[in-house]
């Protein structure tokens, strides 16, 4: 490896990236090692980007390209998470001259290994989406005519909620939770697209929800409309796969990309659901 | 989804917060008493004797007592304890951060405590009082050394037989310590009593400082058999058994004090 | 009503504003997306959105002025209708989505804050944090999963919208996709099918637009016969992060709270920035514009900021150009209570802390004004028939076109802010209209739908099959790289025809080229490659269409800027010579408007655009000269004010308006 002084930094003319490329649900998983040329400002999107305009490998067969999912690449989507030198992250926000500076020579790309992968890359997170559905992350609002404004709010309101909705559903804290665990069902052969989406929700409703999910159910809690719901909420949080399952590894709130306060939102959630099950015990 | 599955995942909310209350109230609680009386032996045998004669006066009811607000509520906590070990997957791999490191030493700790708990109230109390299963398990295996009119003679006889036992003792009783100030953290934010990241670390540091003192103050109970003259200790005991059988202050179980020696076989209760 | 199925392609701001409404209507919702709804571009949204409010209008402000600023801004090419409904409509979108949970800053009393906005001196813009699009679609994404639940809602996220399905009769009956992992391609039959796709950013290659911005569903859609309208029309952010992989966006409304843009008077002075005294330093928006400042429409500071590196050589750095946008002198609190979402995008991305140093810019490409040509329904106020199903509808009946993919809302250029607000609008406003169309056509029959979709699907899977078999040799990713490159040159801040000549026959080319694509992945499972390839192939169409528009359009209009034809300062320095000179301005300004003032259509059919002109309702405010900043601004306008109260006296006596169009 030829190194050249670049300010402080020492960058490569080119490094290795080991991928763990998988070609379907279900099928193995394998590593394959490829080589790309070092650019200025590169990010692990541009190098992916490089690997699928000329799809060769590190000794130069020509292999299918690399499938990843990308959107905004500017880390508000939360499409482009995957494993990162063994962590979870957005890969639009790897920059590979620090990656390269925590770990010389090699980038190591996987998938999230928390969700069914898709091909190489590319998960599948519907089980995430599913758990928002469960908690019921959304204001009830009776319609969409005019109604005129909501009810005021003080700055200090909005500034509690406003982190928590700034969640894209990226998957990092479900990633890198240890309570949380892979369900994967795979199709069976001649099963229709609702019969297999049936039985993946049926096995996805068994398992935590997840940090994301309840800090979802806390934010419209908060909400001066959303608070109508709350015991629904409440219920979801207790019911099964609820917020029992929250083992307080914290590592969520460690791996946020975006911050957001999940423990604190966990701990409310937990007071919450204790102060209404209590209240259903002796009031229902 | 079939209903034999269901009992416990219907119930999952509620058995998991019995499992979090049940490492404090009563296991918790218990640890605490019993690590404070057993640091009484450091005012000498006759405090902790006189501390064990107060248990004692239970008389019958105590086997009740242990099993209902202790031996039970352990092995629940225990059972349930490996289920929710057995529903995570730890990386602390890749993830090396202290709430990690935590959950990971809150697992081990927990299951060294299981192991440890299991062995210490065979070592010395051999959880079942029938003569059959004492005579021919317990005994034969070196278990039920404790007899509660000796107390403190008994106690450091069993922990003085060999190097390992106080070793075991020490490595038991700071992983029970470690499990227990760990949860009750832990248990302060799944009951929401801590919420935010600044009372979390002060709840912290307090509950540190608590498992600190704790672990002392069963350390010094463990050093205080360990160094303790058996024989002399004897002899306070023998004296002190007969005055309170006298003054009726304990009932009269020869086998408290004897053990269960064919000699005494009649007098048992 | 209860079993109408509509398909509604792209799930932004407008794809779901349409279907919650749709859903509540009653109808049955198919909702076909390349990605989770949720992960859309619209999360990339960041300064706000506009509407008159109780604030501003204590200060003159009202909706007729936000549409008044809109027109003006977008240099009178909007059709007026459309906007004038969404100005009026603009708080009543405000107070729904502060309904739905979105949190907005807030004052210390608890209404909404709001902060000032290119193109407008009142305060109208209301905004979350720095990621207002993002909160603006999450409360959308809920709505809409909340229907989902309610079983009203299908989502289809993750598959390609490949064409509309039209009868006989060349009626919409609903759609083909393809599932992006399975590579299934099946029908969608609907009654209705709403295109919300967004823009097209991806033909330039890099641009603030995400990477599902290709502009493929109304490419296909135009190859079906739908009309596209002011392709030429492209907004040029001033601010954006130059990057190898995207242009971030670096918001106005960084400009909002404060930010100051300039650049050494000295070209690449080496100094460290906050070192350089304010004598040294040339705040050229400021002093070019007195009264806007940093905040003139988004056009003219791109053009300012591209001719301060480009003509006058003043870029801060010497390998690349960049001009300086300062908040270095606004306290970091605010900074992170209003601006986070985007200081930490700055910071995550140069690895320099915007608060401490000033951040480096340049304009990037970032909107299209111009999109699908839709219709609407004028009413007698001078706004829409709300209901009618002439709104938003295309030249295809069945066939509807919302949000950054229709050409409707925003003129030349658009006004920071707005896009968000237009977004929302067609999709609440269009829903009834939808539906009305659904109750008045007849459903074209169990079997010939059948056998239509058998026929699309079959179609489609040739072309999938026949890309995967072919070997031309080329490369998709390459050609679009080249393709990104020669409309970046040629196409963007400053447009000359002989360049514009030259771009056309290099972007034919590159389309003849990627139609002999050989593919590096000929697999059957979620083959990026072939889809990639499809969407660059389909970018064609939609490239010439833009670069024709704009060799064909001899004027300077909003973002479209020819040097070669643009209008000249006064030169006189006495008052009776500009006053002449004013008035033969406004000659030519009057000439240039009669002949341009004009939608420019393009037809796709072939692929190659056939272009015609169609007149604009200009019903509710005349179009003026826009003076941001020339010499002699005051005299053009005095001359032009006399003109229009000449010609009101005229009308008033003859004819009442000019007649409505469309």
């Amino acid at each position: 490896m030829i190194a050249n002084a670049n300010n402080d930094d020492v960058t490569p003319v080119r490094f290795r990236v080991k991928i763990k490329r998988q070609d379907g649900p279900g099928k193995p998983s394998y590593w394959e090692t490829h080589q790309v040329e070092y650019e200025e400002n590169m990010n692990v999107i541009s190098v992916l980007q490089r690997i699928a305009a000329n799809a060769k490998t590190a000794d130069g067969k020509g292999v299918a390209p690399v499938a990843w999912d990308c959107g905004c690449l500017e880390e508000v989507c939360g499409s482009c998470t995957m494993v990162i030198n063994g962590r979870v992250r957005q890969s639009c926000s790897a920059l590979v001259a620090k990656l390269l500076r925590d770990q010389p020579d090699e980038i190591t790309l996987e998938p999230m290994s928390k969700f069914p992968v898709e091909r190489d890359l590319v998960v599948s997170r519907k089980r995430a989406f599913q758990a928002l559905q469960k908690v019921k992350a959304w204001v009830p609002v009776d319609s969409y005519v005019d109604m005129g404004a909501g009810e005021k709010q003080s700055r200090a309101d909005q500034e509690k909620s406003y982190p928590l909705s700034q969640c894209m559903t990226c998957g990092c804290c479900l990633e890198a939770c240890p309570q949380y665990t892979k369900i994967e069902v795979l199709r069976e052969d001649g099963e229709s697209d609702a019969d297999f989406e049936k039985r993946q929700e049926e096995a996805n409703a068994a398992g935590f929800i997840g940090a994301h999910a309840i800090n979802q159910a806390m934010l419209f809690n908060d909400n001066p409309t959303g608070k109508f719901s709350k015991a629904e909420r409440l219920d979801a949080l207790t019911d099964q796969g609820g917020i029992q399952m929250c083992g307080n590894a914290q590592n969520c709130v460690a791996v946020c990309p975006k911050e957001i306060p999940l423990t604190t939102s966990i701990a409310r959630a937990g007071r919450s659901v204790t102060v209404h099950q209590i209240k259903k015990w002796f009031d229902s | 989804m079939p209903d034999s599955e269901s009992f416990f995942q219907k119930n999952e909310f509620l058995i998991r917060r019995l499992h979090s209350l049940s490492g404090l109230v009563p296991v918790g609680a218990y640890m605490c008493v019993h690590l404070v009386t057993n640091a009484s032996i450091l005012n000498g045998s006759e405090t902790f004797q006189n501390a064990v004669y107060q248990i004692h006066s239970l008389g019958n009811a105590l086997f009740a007592v242990e099993w209902l607000f202790i031996f039970l509520p352990i092995i629940f906590h225990a059972v349930f304890g490996f289920v929710i070990m057995f529903g995570g997957k730890s990386n602390l791999k890749n993830y090396r951060y202290g709430g990690n490191v935590r959950y990971v030493l809150q697992r081990a700790t927990g299951m060294i405590a299981f192991v440890f708990i299991f062995l210490h109230v065979f070592h010395l109390h051999g959880w079942f009082h029938f003569d059959i299963w004492l005579k021919s398990v317990v005994e034969p295996l070196g278990g039920g050394q404790f007899l509660p009119y000796k107390a403190s003679s008994t106690l450091a006889s069993a922990l003085q037989a060999s190097f390992l036992i106080p070793t075991c003792y020490v490595i038991g009783l700071l992983s029970c310590v470690f499990h227990f100030a760990n949860g009750l953290w832990t248990m302060g934010i799944t009951w929401g009593v801590w919420t935010s990241p600044n009372a979390q670390k002060r709840a912290g540091y307090l509950i540190a400082a608590g498992g600190i003192l704790l672990s002392l103050i069963g350390l010094s109970a463990i050093a205080g058999f360990t160094g303790l003259d058996a024989e002399k200790a004897e002899e306070v005991e023998t004296q002190m058994y007969e005055n309170a059988v006298e003054g009726k202050r304990i009932p009269a179980a020869p086998h408290k004090f004897y053990g269960h020696d064919e000699n005494h076989h009649e007098e048992h209760n | 009503m209860a079993n109408e199925k509509v398909v509604v392609v792209g799930g932004g701001l407008a794809g779901l504003s349409a279907t919650m409404k749709l859903c509540e209507l009653g109808a049955n919702v198919d909702l076909v997306s390349l990605v989770p709804v949720k992960r859309s571009h619209s999360v990339c949204a960041q300064g706000g959105i506009n509407s008159c409010n109780d604030q501003t209008r204590q200060i003159g402000d009202s909706e007729w002025s936000h549409l008044d600023d809109t027109v003006y801004g977008g240099d009178f090419l909007n059709n007026q209708p459309p906007v004038k409904e969404m100005a009026y409509w603009a708080p009543k979108v405000i107070d729904l989505m502060d309904r739905l949970g979105v949190t907005f800053n807030r004052t210390h009393e608890g209404f909404l804050d709001r902060r000032r906005f290119g193109g407008t001196l009142y305060k109208r813009t209301a905004f979350a944090g720095a990621t207002t699009g993002q909160q603006l679609l999450y409360a959308l994404d809920e709505q809409v999963r909340r229907w989902e639940a309610a079983g009203k809602v299908n989502k289809f996220e993750a598959w390609d919208f490949l064409g509309p399905m039209l009868d006989d009769n060349g009626t919409c009956r609903g759609c083909i996709a393809q599932n992006l992992n399975t590579m299934e391609i099946r029908s969608f039959p609907a009654d209705a099918v709403v295109v919300a796709s967004g823009g097209p950013g991806l033909i330039y290659g890099r641009s603030t637009m995400s990477v599902m911005c290709n502009g493929s569903a109304a490419s296909r859609i135009a190859k079906a016969g739908v009309k596209y309208a002011n392709g030429e029309f492209i907004q040029v952010h001033p601010t954006a992060i130059p990057g190898a992989d995207k242009l971030r966006l670096m918001s106005e409304s960084a400009r909002g709270e404060g930010g100051r843009v300039w650049v050494p008077r000295k070209g690449q002075d080496p100094r460290d920035p906050k070192s350089i005294p304010e004598s040294d330093r040339y705040y050229f928006l400021e002093e070019r514009y007195p009264e806007y400042g940093n905040l003139v429409p988004r056009d003219i500071a791109t053009r300012e900021i591209f001719d301060i590196c480009v003509n006058e050589g003043l870029s801060v750095e010497a390998g690349r150009q960049c001009v300086y946008l300062d908040l270095t002198h606004i306290p970091r609190a605010e900074l992170d209570r209003k601006l986070g979402g985007i200081m930490e995008i700055y910071e995550k991305f140069q690895g320099v802390d915007p608060r401490d140093v000033p951040m480096k810019i340049f304009p990037a490409v970032h909107y299209s004004m111009g999109g699908v040509w839709v219709d609407f329904e004028k009413s007698s106020d001078g706004g829409l028939v709300a209901g009618s199903p002439r709104n938003q509808q295309t030249n295809v009946p069945g066939l509807f076109a919302i949000g950054e993919c229709d050409y409707q809302y925003h003129g030349a250029n658009r006004l920071g802010a707005n896009s968000l607000l237009s977004c929302i609008f067609s999709g609440l406003f269009t829903a009834p209209g939808v539906l009305n169309y659904l109750s008045s056509s007849k459903g074209l029959g169990e079997d010939k739908t059948t056998s239509l979709c058998n026929d699309e699907i079959a179609k489609h899977k040739e072309r999938h099959e026949s890309l995967l078999s072919q070997t031309g040799g080329e490369n998709p990713y390459m050609i679009h790289r080249e393709l990104g490159d020669v409309m970046t040159k040629a196409a963007t801040v400053v447009r000359r025809n002989e360049q514009l000549e030259k771009a056309y026959e290099t972007v034919c080319d590159l389309a003849e080229r990627a139609n002999k694509s050989s593919l590096a992945d000929t697999g059957s499972w979620t083959n990026q490659n072939v889809v990639f390839t499809k969407s660059l192939i389909d970018m064609f169409p939609l490239a010439k269409a833009l670069v024709k528009g704009a060799l064909q359009r001899d004027e300077c209009r909003g973002a479209h800027y020819k040097p070669d034809f643009a209008m000249p300062p006064l030169q006189s320095t006495d008052d009776a010579g500009r006053r002449q000179e004013a008035e033969k301005w406004c000659d030519k300004f009057q000439a240039n408007i009669d002949k341009w003032l004009k939608t420019t259509v393009a037809d796709l059919t072939t692929g190659e655009p056939k272009i015609t002109y169609e007149a604009i309702d200009t019903s509710s405010i005349p179009p003026r000269p826009r003076l941001y900043g020339l010499v002699g601004a005051e005299v053009i306008d005095e001359v032009w004010k006399e003109r229009q109260r000449k010609a009101a006296v005229g009308n008033a006596t003859g004819e009442k308006s000019p007649q409505p169009v469309a």
